[in-house]
């Protein structure tokens, strides 16, 4: 008996169709995308404020704002051409941030127009929403 | 805290988090707390850093098809409502109670570590109505016995109050909670220990995320003091990976398993006021 790796551990759904489309795969390369860039970010962060300061902790601290509220403050930093290290650092907490959060989208449009399996695409949307609902927390 | 401090605790607890199969957190929070830092500070860091190392290991579970995507999806319903309902009682707490919970926690979670290890995992035949209508089942390819393994889920209707509360003590204490997770999926739910462990962790980060913008909006996530702790936290457990594959001896887990029980009793006595 060979099993065969390559096909996907997913059951079909009653309606589903084979699409061949590899949603852990997809899902897989978000998560890594989105640790490795916030790593980097990060990492950007703190040796650009090293080589300009020559010390290595920044110190500064944020008042309480809604991710959403903090990406655009970073936005209009980026925009205004104010690469400190600081940005750096905020732009790596906040990809970290929106990494599960892309995951769940991708996970949502993938349940609705691949798979159209209308059951997980209302659960997804009920996680989809109620962390929108947290982000945009004040 | 210095950064040199705070990056070398951080990587430290990383790796100890990862070699017990313990988690990051649970290792950090005692340790900054130790050092000084606000039980609500080192919490909301550590919360961000699951963040990282969930999705880190995830993504390499997720891509071996063995994550079952459908029983992580019904279950973040349950865990990131808990995790917004415990991150926002964290913010109005006392310290003192944290502490002691954490404490229990961290005691709870090394007792259930012992538990699941003696359980062998057999299929279930019947699945009850409510998760084979939630589509709870699955199969992947077991690598180390060559074979493909079908499995279903059972029990959906507990499974899903229970992790209600399993991100709820994430979001309280900003853990993965992930030893929680795991044991709701074997004992409950009857998921194979692999299947378990990996769609723990991709609910894990989802959870993190909950708590983390509760966190975020109350001031007390902290980018300065963040960044030397992410970076860390994500170093030790890559390291620990590494070496997990060619270190298979028990008793360099049972000390760390030692290590974290002493952190246990230390935050449960911190919590009684007995030491400050």
């Amino acid at each position: 008996m060979i099993a065969l790796e390559g096909t996907t551990a997913r059951h079909e759904p009653p309606k589903g169709k084979r699409t061949g489309f590899d949603m852990e795969g997809l899902v897989g390369y978000i998560l890594l995308i989105g640790v490795l860039l916030s790593m980097v970010l990060i990492a950007i962060g703190v040796v650009y404020y090293w080589l300009t300061t020559g010390r290595l902790g920044i110190v500064y601290s944020i008042s309480g704002m809604n991710l959403f509220g903090f990406v655009l403050a970073e936005i209009r930093q980026m925009i205004a051409g104010a690469f400190r290290p600081r940005l750096f650092v905020n732009l790596g907490i906040v990809v970290l941030m929106l990494t599960p959060y892309i995951r769940v989208f991708a996970s949502m449009l993938y349940f609705a127009f691949v798979e159209h399996n209308l059951k997980y695409t209302l659960f997804t949307a009920f996680v989809f929403s109620v962390l929108s609902y947290s982000l945009f927390l004040r | 805290m210095s950064f040199e401090l705070l990056f070398s605790v951080s990587i430290a607890a990383g790796f100890v988090g990862a070699m017990s199969g313990m988690g990051g957190g649970v290792v950090l929070i005692p340790v900054l707390t130790l050092l000084g830092m606000d039980i609500k500070h080192a919490i909301a860091i550590s919360i961000v850093s699951v963040i990282a190392t969930s999705s880190g290991s995830a993504s390499a579970y997720v891509r071996d098809h063995i994550t079952n995507l459908k029983v992580g999806m019904f279950l973040e319903m349950f865990t990131i409502v808990g995790a917004l309902v415990g991150a926002a009682i964290t913010v109005v707490s006392a310290q003192g109670p944290l502490f002691l919970i954490f404490g229990f926690v961290l005691l709870g979670a090394l007792a259930a570590l012992f538990l699941q290890r003696h359980t062998g995992w057999t299929p279930v035949e019947n699945q009850d109505k409510f998760s084979k209508w939630l589509q709870l089942e699955g199969k992947y390819y077991d690598q180390a016995t060559g074979q493909t393994i079908e499995y279903r889920g059972v029990r959906a209707y507990f499974g899903g109050p229970l992790m209600f509360g399993a991100g709820l003590i994430a979001g309280l204490l900003g853990i993965g909670a992930g030893a929680l997770k795991v044991l709701i999926h074997d004992l409950v739910m009857r998921l194979p220990p692999k299947v378990s462990t990996t769609t723990s962790n991709l609910i894990i980060g989802v959870t993190a995320l909950a708590g983390a913008s509760v966190y975020l909006a109350a001031g007390l996530i902290n980018p300065g003091l963040a960044a030397p702790v992410i970076l860390g936290v994500l170093i030790g457990a890559f390291i620990a990976t590494r070496l997990l594959v060619r270190l298979t001896n028990q008793k360099v887990r049972q000390f760390f398993l030692v290590v974290l029980a002493i952190l246990g009793v230390e935050m449960i006595l911190r919590g009684i006021g007995v030491i400050s």
